[in-house]
């Protein structure tokens, strides 16, 4: 076994012990933090497929963004002394039971369909020049749309969490 | 590059009056601090343009940036739909009670509903699915948003929550459609993803998954069922200029989306022993049967569920989802008959909607209550409305002389010409259900006397007018409705196909 | 890169399973919201999965708008969760599943 495979079962086990600690756990602070280790094994796991630009964005985004924005929902919305923050029931069962179902099927779609692509013989490259380059010419309508997108949220956002007087 | 970028923002003018009026809009909002007079002036203004601008267009046939976005006649018809439902929403916004109510500032509100729909004329020219899922997700924040706009209202911000987290469920399931797809074709753009599929050797069952995973986006937005759980909540809490729009211009654009990504993407082009306007889908993949099976179960649960409504608005939102059951069963049959159909329901859907819509906006503006019960005895006290509302709601049941009826018998005939029979029987099935529960409301508006008599409802002139906008077309279209088939009839051309 | 492409395919489908879960099964707002950035964190995985092993950039550029979206639903949506607290702290605090201060 090479180094590589080691470092993808390593980020593939956190990514995945992590997911069900946020699904199954009762308490949404740790719910929280292991989305954090959740966020962290799939940007390692970008890195091992050569996508250097979105493995910093993953962190960036997701960690530095979505993440703490997460937490601050939590906080606002929670006895935030109280560390013991339940959540209600979990129908534990089902809910693996569904897990099971779901994974079960898709994997094996995809194992019968792409079971012997051979992985490409290419050396290391970046790919934040192609990237750039695509986002101002084929996808420059995208690209633009998207700052609507998020000026929408952002004053959306501001409206509705504003308290009205 | 740069010169084929500013050839193709000359077919964007439309899009581009809407982003520069939700710009102006904020600017405003902020200077204007006090009033939202002024924005909802500047947003009618830019909806006005962008109509006119929109009108400029007919006839084209293009695709711009790069393949993002088609500009052809199916995408015009839809842009029109969207931008007259629009501009009907301002004006029924400016004489909302509910919205109006003394220290609510409006600014946002009118700068948002620009957002949204620019978002929807973008869902309806989308050409790649990068673009479809950024339209989609522009017209489904700005609703989430908008839905939740009167806060206070504990229902209100509750139907929101539930309007995102059902939004962000299905989109996360299209996404993963729309990642299988990319994986089995190695493309995002429509055109190249159809030519993949033409060269045969591509796993049917993958192919079949990635399909109905990204139907759910889709099946969301036209509120069908398996996927309609959010819509009677939404509709219930949302303010009812937004429950109007959503119902009518947010499905326009979801079925613009839908139809130009099954018709572009999984239609067969080759096979050419075909009658005249029929298209045929790949051998082993015959996803129609999905769309025939959401259809009957989407019409029948829309109406068996509608019976036991008591609150008006509730009524309509399952009333809505019907109509979007039988708009589908002109997808199922497969040809441009069927889809000039879906066009034609969509004009007369679009006046009789609103119109029902309208009116018990402006019975709960005097009333405050959007009950069944309180409908009682209403027609001796408001003569006018109540015939206006009984017009509107035999329309949706789908009776001459409306315009429904013509609707209908387009979509039936469509069947019955494709043999698709049963389809066609569970249809009027449907409508006769349908029929019950409007009765249930002209009973207690003529039949049942209130329980406390109240004095007759006085309406002011413009409201008169507006009802008088939306009565016209709807029995009009139901006696002369020659040119609204013939622009339908010219407006089945889907870039990128035959 | 000796890790075939359906080992990365099968772990973005246990992932976006988890997630699919949670949403469906989860009672608390903020949590839902949780599992549905698990199942956007799968489908990106899955797609830049198949942009690396097709040595195509368009399934990047995918990505990158689906995490700026998701920041952006994020946000709409833990402020709608913020309103809806304050509305039912005066209300009904039971019905939603979150303590109170």
């Amino acid at each position: 076994m090479e180094l590589f495979d080691v470092v993808f079962y390593v980020f593939a086990f956190i990514t995945v012990v992590s997911a069900f600690i946020v699904v199954f756990s009762r308490n949404i602070i740790y719910a929280a933090f292991s989305l954090l280790f959740t966020f962290f094994g799939v940007a390692g796991l970008y890195v091992l497929l050569n996508a250097d630009f979105l493995a910093v964005t993953q962190i960036l985004i997701y960690v530095g963004g979505i993440l703490v924005l997460l937490l601050f929902g939590v906080m606002l919305t929670s006895n935030v002394i109280n560390v013991d923050i339940k959540t209600g029931t979990i129908q534990t069962v089902p809910a693996l039971v569904l897990v099971a179902i779901v994974a079960g099927s898709l994997s094996g779609l995809f194992y019968s369909t792409w079971k012997d692509v051979s992985a490409p013989e290419t050396s290391v490259v970046t790919t934040t020049p192609a990237l750039g380059k695509m986002l101002m010419t084929t996808y420059l309508l995208p690209f633009e749309i998207a700052s609507v997108v998020l000026l929408v949220a952002l004053i959306g956002a501001t409206f509705i969490a504003r308290r009205s007087t | 590059m740069a010169e084929q970028i500013l050839q193709d923002l000359q077919l964007f003018y439309p899009e581009l009056a809407l982003t520069a009026t939700f710009l102006v809009a904020i600017l405003a909002d902020l200077i204007f601090r006090r009033t939202s007079v002024v924005v909802s002036g500047i947003v009618m203004i830019g909806f006005v343009v962008t109509a006119v601008l929109v009108l400029g267009q007919s006839d084209l046939h293009a695709s711009i940036f790069s393949n993002m976005i088609a500009v052809d006649p199916f995408a015009h018809f839809f842009k029109l739909v969207i931008i007259i439902s629009a501009i009907l929403i301002v004006v029924f916004s400016l004489g909302s009670a509910e919205l109006n109510s003394p220290n609510r500032k409006l600014g946002e509100y009118y700068a948002l509903l620009a957002a949204l729909t620019l978002g929807m004329m973008l869902m309806a020219g989308a050409s790649n699915l990068l673009m479809m899922y950024l339209a989609i997700e522009l017209s489904s924040i700005s609703s989430y948003i908008l839905s939740g706009y009167t806060k206070e209202a504990p229902d209100s911000s509750e139907a929101s929550l539930k309007y995102v987290i059902y939004g962000a469920l299905s989109s996360g399931l299209m996404l993963y459609g729309i990642s299988i797809i990319y994986g089995l074709t190695g493309s995002l753009d429509i055109y190249t993803i159809n030519q993949v599929l033409a060269e045969g050797d591509i796993s049917g069952v993958a192919l079949l998954i990635a399909g109905v995973l990204t139907l759910a986006g889709f099946g969301y937005k036209i509120s069908a069922v398996p996927f309609h759980f959010w819509t009677p909540d939404v509709y219930e809490g949302a303010p009812i200029t937004i429950t109007a729009f959503l119902s009518v211009a947010s499905k326009a654009g979801g079925f613009a989306l839908m139809i130009r990504f099954f018709k572009v993407t999984f239609i067969d082009s080759s096979v050419v022993t075909l009658p005249e306007g029929a298209w045929a889908t790949f051998e082993g993949f015959e996803w129609y049967h999905i769309i025939a099976a959401m259809s009957v179960l989407t019409m029948t649960l829309g109406n068996l569920v509608a019976i036991w409504q008591n609150n008006l608005k509730r009524l309509l939102a399952y009333s809505s989802i019907a109509h979007a059951g039988y708009m589908l069963m002109g997808v199922v049959v497969l040809n441009n008959q069927g889809l000039a159909a879906i066009l034609i329901y969509f004009v007369v859907y679009l006046f009789m909607n609103l119109g029902a819509f309208y009116v018990v906006m402006l019975v709960a503006n005097k009333t405050g209550s959007e009950d069944i019960e309180d409908y009682k005895g209403l027609g001796a006290r408001a003569p006018f409305i109540t015939v206006a509302l009984a017009v509107f709601f035999i329309s949706l049941t789908g009776l001459p002389p409306t315009a429904g009826f013509i609707g209908k018998l387009y979509l039936f005939a469509a069947l019955l010409n494709s043999g698709w029979v049963w389809l066609a029987v569970v249809g009027a099935l449907n409508s006769v259900i349908s029929l019950y529960y409007y009765v249930r409301v002209f009973r207690n508006m003529y039949l049942r006397p209130a329980d406390q008599p109240g004095p007759p409802l006085v309406f002011g002139k413009l409201q008169t007018a507006i009802v008088l906008v939306l009565l016209i077309p709807t029995i009009l279209l139901g006696l002369y409705f020659t040119p609204l088939v013939q622009l339908a009839q010219a407006s089945v051309k889907i870039f990128g196909t035959p | 890169m000796s890790i075939p492409l359906h080992y990365y395919l099968g772990l973005s489908a246990v992932l976006f399973a988890i997630g699919v879960a949670g949403v469906l099964t989860r009672r608390n707002a903020i949590v839902v919201f949780m599992c549905i950035e698990l199942m956007l964190n799968s489908v990106n995985l899955t797609l830049i999965a198949f942009a690396s092993f097709m040595g195509d950039i368009s399934g990047h550029v995918l990505v990158f708008f689906v995490m700026a979206v998701a920041a952006a639903e994020a946000t709409v949506g833990l402020a709608i969760v913020i309103a809806l607290f304050r509305n039912r702290q005066t209300v009904n605090i039971d019905e939603i599943n979150i303590l109170k201060w």
